[in-house]
């Protein structure tokens, strides 16, 4: 018999069954898939119960008593889905979200997706509402999400069940690829691009690797219901990974002052959020903030233009005077230019 | 995940969806799954085959096509769904997070009923899964009420700051909101302008939903511009240094054009002078413009004001 069929027909036998079933009744029922020599039949068994509680089946086996006899039995109440009486607005954003993701193209678990979203929808009717939220995940060059994409599916299932990874990584930091064994602690989108963190085998610490950058992966296949690792219990994704150019982990922590005039004075909390803001003389807006990769924000505070200043401390004014003039002289007038009239 | 997982997760959810759409059609069935009309009628020739012992005629599920439509008579217990699984709620759950903090509220009441749907007993590991993504993108608070417009086809008034130009009030048809790059846009119809516009969500300022309603296009795709696939016959020609030149490539893949010195040179749109000026001073030094001339101004006269 097909797996997938008496699978199904061991969910059907399952649901209705009032008694435990024992397992001479679940050979006798399908002799021709738990037949064979006992070990062989166990084996089966015990892969198809695996199958099951994956699916959520809630499948436990009892030691009989005086009342009942041995065999597994399921608690339909915990099988059956149950209305979550959803309102309309915790519906919409559930929706709207979770079908966003799955039209962006690169999202960790999108089958997993696709299935909660048809599940919370089952009560809802016909009216669902999709609103046209996109957005461009994954993908730093364009056509790369299809790629990006598979990526997140292969880390998503080694997450889930603790394998580890074989990856091939490009780091721009490096002319070659280096080749890696990581155990993936989990996934993080920062600015629409998608980092791996885990413990590196190879530099024997936690590291973190974009998606895009991973060149081959693989997944250990090797005992697939056995954990390869524990994430520590310690382990936080948000301090591994940087929101803005200025976060990445590089220097101890400095803090830097910022003066923002003009139209960027009233839009300081949204370029540099969690920065402490305060209101000076004409309009001016002062941010602190603490930073770790002072060329990062330096680069940034320069592409914001001459109404971001920094204050303080000395060592970035400096910085960013130095990449100012750099830029300036590279964009000198060539010998032998026309001037223009 | 293997194929016959995906597999039994479809048929699991197949039958009670008929039973609760009696006469869906086909067509509908297979768009709800997400699956071809040949897989659909693939997967509902397999259910007839599915029962229980001792396997009488009436042990049987009994799905059948009329018509062209799908109904189930005996559905073998198979009346609702399975609970949802800990990865099921976890990707849900994560993916909510993209719109935080602008979904507020109703995200924290919807992920507290969430978990109430799971089975006990996979309570826990769906929290362990939960921590294992962190996509929240910093949403704009803007984002909630124009998801909100949008659905309603309900136009907006808000004050936007165009770059270098002071704020205006403009009055707008919602059509779609785009994140790029970690950037928030709202494309819509522009009464002000009357013309078709791209909004950033952070150059907006008291944002309202009117009641005056709409009809939107059945097309309307926002496209932000993007210097690698827009270029036109004013491209400017930009190098980088060495150090710069990994990450360019990364973007601009085959476009970019490898130099002897191990630096590289791409082409990009010049039509935007403040976004080219913009984007090259982000390099901090490790990019030039070569040519054209005005370009290669504008970008000294940015960085000398910053000297300043």
């Amino acid at each position: 018999m097909d797996r997938t069929e008496r699978i199904l027909d061991l969910v059907a036998l399952l649901l209705d069954a009032r008694e435990p079933t024992s397992w001479a009744e679940l050979r006798e029922h399908f002799p021709s898939d738990y037949g064979g020599s006992d070990d062989a039949a166990e084996r089966k068994f015990e892969r198809d119960k695996a199958e099951l509680v994956e699916l959520g089946f809630p499948l436990t086996y009892v030691q009989g008593d005086d009342e009942r006899r041995d065999g597994y039995i399921v608690d339909r109440d915990a099988y059956y889905l149950p209305e979550a009486d959803l309102s309309k607005e915790e519906l919409a954003v559930l929706y709207a979200a979770g079908s966003a993701a799955l039209a962006s193209g690169a999202f960790p678990g999108r089958d997993d997706l696709a299935h909660a979203l048809r599940k919370i929808g089952f009560f809802a009717g016909e009216s669902l509402p999709t609103p046209r939220v996109r957005m461009e995940l994954g993908a730093v060059q364009e056509g790369q999400e299809k790629e990006v994409s598979a990526r997140l599916e292969l880390l998503w299932d080694a997450c889930a069940t603790h394998k580890w990874v074989q990856l091939v990584y490009a780091s721009p930091k490096h002319p070659s690829v280096t080749e890696r064994r990581v155990d993936p602690y989990g996934l993080a989108l920062r600015r629409g691009v998608w980092t791996l963190v885990g413990h590196c085998h190879l530099r024997g610490g936690l590291r973190a690797f974009q998606v895009h950058r991973i060149r081959e992966l693989k997944v250990n296949t090797a005992k697939p219901r056995t954990a390869d690792f524990e994430v520590p219990a310690d382990f936080s994704l948000d301090a591994h990974v940087a929101y803005f150019p200025w976060q990445h982990r590089i220097h101890a922590v400095e803090e830097v002052v910022l003066r923002l005039s003009g139209a960027l004075a009233s839009r300081a909390a949204g370029l540099f959020p969690g920065a402490v803001l305060e209101a000076a003389e004409g309009g001016v807006v002062r941010a602190r903030l603490p930073v770790t990769y002072l060329d990062g924000l330096i680069r940034f505070c320069l592409s914001l233009g001459a109404d971001c200043r920094v204050e303080s401390p000395e060592g970035a004014r400096s910085r960013l005077h130095d990449m100012a003039t750099r830029i300036v002289e590279k964009h000198a007038p060539e010998v032998g230019d026309k001037v223009s009239a | 995940m293997s194929n016959v997982h995906e597999r039994l997760r479809r048929l699991l959810f197949l039958v009670p969806y008929v039973s609760k759409h009696p006469g869906v059609t086909v067509e509908a069935l297979a768009r709800a799954l997400n699956v071809s009309r040949e897989d659909l009628l693939e997967e509902l020739d397999l259910l007839t085959c599915v029962g229980r012992p001792p396997f009488n005629p009436d042990d049987y599920i009994d799905i059948y096509v009329d018509n062209d439509r799908v109904y189930v008579d005996l559905d073998q217990r198979l009346f609702a769904p399975p609970r949802l699984t800990a990865g099921e709620a976890a990707a849900l759950a994560a993916s909510a997070e993209l719109l935080r903090p602008a979904t507020g509220d109703a995200l924290r009441s919807a992920l507290q009923k969430l978990e109430g749907i799971i089975p006990p007993a996979a309570l826990e590991r769906f929290r362990g899964m939960y921590r294992k993504i962190d996509a929240s993108a910093e949403a704009p608070e803007a984002l909630g009420p124009l998801t909100r417009a949008i659905l309603e086809r309900r136009e907006v008034m808000f004050d936007y700051a165009s770059p270098g130009r002071p704020s205006e009030p403009r009055r707008v048809r919602p059509y779609e909101l785009l994140s790029h790059r970690g950037q928030w846009y709202l494309q819509g119809f522009c009464h002000t302008r009357q013309d078709a516009r791209l909004f950033r969500l952070d150059r907006m300022e008291a944002l309202a939903v009117t009641d005056t309603a709409f009809e939107p296009p059945p097309n309307a795709r926002a496209d932000v511009p993007n210097p690698a696939r827009s270029r036109t016959e004013a491209s400017v020609r930009v190098r980088f240094s060495p150090i710069a030149a990994p990450y360019v490539k990364e973007r601009f893949g085959r476009d970019a054009r490898p130099l002897s010195d191990g630096g590289v040179e791409v082409l990009v749109a010049g039509d935007s002078e403040r976004w080219l000026t913009q984007w090259v001073l982000s390099f901090g030094g490790e990019a030039e413009v070569v040519e054209p001339q005005a370009a290669r101004a504008a970008v000294a006269r940015a960085a000398r004001a910053s000297l300043g």
